[in-house]
């Protein structure tokens, strides 16, 4: 089901502080009952952002054990995907693939051949293969000069997800001598579910893990709910949709913000077709059963918008997609996932079966 | 009453406000809240804090042989002098809540009229526990998440209220206190972990502030029953304490090339905090303290209030003299303005003034802090950014120098509670870098590598508090 509206709203930012007093009113007026049930909540700083899990167990020393198991679980993962960490399995790949093929660890394996199946979906507007030209405006970011088009240029020729060959079981081979790999859109996804597995192992059914609040990955539903109600990022603070969780993941994806005292303009989310950080007036979110999958996607919807996105939404199952911008356009697309907006109207096919 | 009885008045009040404040007096008070005490003995520790009207406590914590303070909310202050342990305090400590600042000065003075030899502090009362903050807000009645793009940590830091405070309230030492954030059923059991307690101290050594520090009951208990476990974390917290008092508080002011004009904690707030997030090296400055020798050691100002013509005049000469300043949010006739202005943001305009520029945000309050504090940290050309830090997105790094010392002290505080290694690069060439931990103490020698201006060093492993020696060479000079 695809629906289409376009509000507009005067521009209005106060963002989370905002959010969060929505969403405050918003419990109010779903009757959400106090959590009386005890649960565990930890964070983590790992992979650049904060990590965070809440959990709720047989005992509160058995889920807090759990947790800290599943951190331990993305500690383990960081080391073999941080593009940051000269040691990483993936620093390795990325000094040497070049040459040679070069065997990885299986969860490296996994997370690239997970990368490129989106990359093929989306014909390419995912692409974990521009490592080069992320860190060239990511120091652009940090007050370096902006690049120029020909720098961009260059650096766009030898780039892509073309570049990046599988061996099967365990080896990849860059086609091109610039190519690396960055698991920044995918990566923090990947370990959530990971993390997830290991608190499933440990006995636990319900819990709410959370990569820097882009990525959130639901298991089961608090005790006496339906699901995990998360409030998606709005940037007109004028809307407050919403998705009820339940063994559910959702991802939200936005350009950084223009400088307020400088029109010159960067950004952590490049065009791969372009070179340079995408324009886009949107965030968007994506709702799907896995935060592998919903992490990729979110990005890859945020670059191919809501017109050409809303294709690659109807043919993903069980995936649901909202497009946001701060002067109130709405777009939503589903194939399945409710994402529920404030006026009651519902986009996206029933699925009460899944929400207990 | 006469205007210039009111002009007396207030000059008194002034004097007696300011001449018992002792700037120096820079410590972590425990504040203690159970009916009885371990010795300061055992405890180690010679001062401790309870509230007012804990008489008994009051007595044997004196008995015990601790100097005691007395915390007393303002509305309760004119009821503290009929208490009958008067003798055994050594000091009172003032917490304001929410009144009004004109009541908290009124309420202080009769407080230093009724105690003249006590010292009597002002608490500032709006500090955050410093953390690591999560996306996840846990309420009464459910658990709110809500979805952002990826964001840098976000850090609770209390450097940008004691920056504000040192401006307002100048003849004290900054002193605060926060209530801890004990959101899931286990914090509230256990109290808060023990590497809380660590970052708080560390956090008050570091931005040379000082704190009063609330031990959780079950702590407390804990303590009086001689728990192994419980002495255990107290004797973490009593090294942090050894720490932060080594401190150098004679290292001089802490080093800013940003200078922030504000006269009140609205609007400023946000983006100040920012600032300190974002390791921008700024000092706090009221308008009335606008003049030119003041602005000496600023590359650029950031300016929130509304300046009055001599105000007007000192941003002119800043600008003039190659200075960057951004004046956010007010809209007035100014001689900049005779110069041809160029957009800049979405909402800005940049005037080229004499050899600098000054920048019209029109924006108030500033919508968004995080791009604004960049933005900040971007219009400092290269070559002026006092320090540095790579790997370290929970890191609050403070710089402190005397003037023609040849030393600098880099304090360190890692919000994240885990050791990193930090990559740092502070301006001038030093030959000499030490540094300490709390946990390895003093100290180890880092190479030093001299490039362009600037010494660069890595940090091996900054878990919770550092303080980094430099010295021979020659520091930044403006």
């Amino acid at each position: 089901m695809w629906q289409t509206m376009t509000v507009r709203f005067m521009r209005w930012n106060r963002r989370l502080a905002v959010s969060l007093t929505c969403a405050s009113a918003a419990l109010a007026l779903t009757g959400a009952s106090p959590p009386t049930a005890p649960f565990v909540h930890k964070k983590k700083y790992v992979m650049g952002t904060v990590f965070e899990i809440v959990a709720y167990g047989k005992s509160l020393p058995q889920a807090s054990v759990a947790i800290d198991q599943a951190f331990q679980e993305i500690l383990r993962l960081d080391q073999v995907m941080s593009d940051y960490k000269a040691d990483s399995a993936l620093s390795r790949l990325n000094r040497s693939a070049h040459s040679h093929p070069e065997s990885v660890p299986p969860d490296l394996y996994r997370v690239i051949e997970e990368a490129l199946r989106y990359s093929r979906l989306s014909g390419g507007k995912f692409d974990i293969a521009v490592g080069p030209l992320v860190n060239l405006w990511k120091a652009a970011l940090r007050g370096d000069r902006t690049p120029s088009t020909a720098e961009a240029e260059r650096l766009r020729a030898c780039v892509g997800y073309q570049n990046v060959e599988l061996l099967p079981p365990d080896r990849v081979r860059f086609l091109s001598p610039c190519v690396q790999i960055d698991l920044g859109a995918i990566g923090k996804g990947y370990a959530l579910d990971r993390a997830a597995d290991v608190l499933r192992s440990s006995g636990l059914s319900r819990a709410l893990l959370n990569a820097g609040g882009s990525t959130i990955l639901a298991m089961g539903a608090p005790p006496g709910r339906a699901g995990w109600l998360v409030h998606l990022r709005d940037p007109s603070n004028q809307v407050d949709p919403q998705v009820m969780l339940f063994d559910s993941s959702v991802s939200t994806s936005e350009q950084t913000q223009p400088s307020l005292l400088s029109q010159e303009s960067a950004g952590h989310i490049i065009d791969p077709d372009t070179g340079v950080p995408a324009r886009t007036p949107f965030a968007v979110s994506t709702v799907t059963k896995t935060a592998t999958a919903s992490d990729a996607l979110s990005t890859t919807l945020l670059l191919m918008g809501p017109e050409k996105g809303r294709d690659l939404v109807k043919g993903v199952a069980d995936t649901a997609a909202i497009w946001i911008s701060a002067d109130g356009q709405l777009k939503v697309a589903s194939s399945g996932p409710q994402i529920l907006l404030p006026d009651g109207m519902q986009v996206g096919q029933e699925r009460q079966n899944r929400i207990r | 009453m006469s205007s210039r009885k009111m002009f007396a008045r207030k000059t008194v009040l002034t004097l007696v406000c300011l001449l018992p404040a002792m700037p120096g007096w820079s410590k972590v008070l425990l504040h203690w809240t159970q009916p009885s005490v371990p010795p300061a003995a055992t405890m180690g520790i010679k001062e401790i804090l309870v509230f007012w009207d804990a008489e008994a406590l009051i007595r044997t914590a004196h008995r015990q042989g601790y100097r005691v303070y007395a915390e007393v909310p303002v509305a309760m202050a004119p009821a503290m002098v009929r208490i009958s342990v008067q003798n055994e305090l050594a000091g009172i400590v003032l917490n304001p809540g929410d009144s009004q600042p004109g009541q908290v000065d009124q309420t202080l003075l009769q407080l230093r009229s009724a105690y003249p030899r006590l010292p009597v502090l002002v608490l500032d009362a709006k500090a955050k526990q410093p953390q690591m903050k999560g996306q996840l807000v846990i309420k009464k009645d459910g658990i709110l998440q809500v979805s952002s793009p990826t964001a840098q940590p976000w850090i609770d830091s209390n450097l940008a209220l004691i920056r504000l405070d040192q401006a307002f309230r100048p003849a004290q030492t900054p002193l605060y206190e926060f209530q801890w954030d004990l959101d899931d059923s286990l914090q509230r059991e256990q109290g808060p972990d023990t590497a809380d307690y660590l970052l708080a101290v560390a956090e008050a050594g570091a931005f040379h502030a000082d704190l009063i520090l609330d031990l959780h009951p079950k702590l407390q208990n804990d303590l009086l029953q001689n728990n192994t476990a419980a002495w255990a974390v107290f004797n973490q917290i009593k090294r942090y304490l050894a720490f932060s008092s080594r401190a150098d508080k004679d290292a001089g002011q802490p080093e800013a090339n940003v200078g922030v004009i504000t006269d009140t904690y609205q609007n400023s707030y946000e983006p100040v905090n920012l600032f300190a997030r974002h390791n921008i090296p700024f000092r706090v400055l009221k308008t009335s303290d606008l003049r030119p020798q003041n602005l000496e050691n600023f590359d650029s100002l950031v300016v929130f209030a509304t300046p009055d013509e001599r105000a007007t005049a000192a941003i002119a000469d800043f600008a003039a003299q190659g200075g960057i300043a951004v004046l956010v949010g007010w809209r007035g006739s100014y001689p900049w303005q005779s110069a041809q202005s160029v957009p800049a943001g979405e909402h800005s305009v940049s005037y080229a003034w004499g050899k600098g520029r000054v920048i019209e945000l029109l924006a108030l309050p500033v919508t968004d802090p995080e791009v604004f504090a960049q933005d900040v940290r971007r219009l400092l050309e290269k070559d002026k950014v006092l320090i540095s830090l790579w790997n370290a997105l929970t890191t609050v790094a403070v710089p402190y120098r005397v003037p023609g010392s040849g030393k600098e002290v880099v304090e360190l505080v890692n919000y994240a509670q885990e050791p990193l290694r930090v990559q740092v690069q502070v301006k001038g060439s030093f030959s000499s870098i030490l540094y300490e931990t709390p946990e390895t103490g003093c100290c180890e020698s880092l190479t030093p590598v001299q490039r362009g201006g600037f010494t660069e060093f890595v940090v091996p492993s900054l878990r919770i508090a550092g303080r980094v020696h430099l010295a021979g060479g020659t520091p930044a000079t403006r």
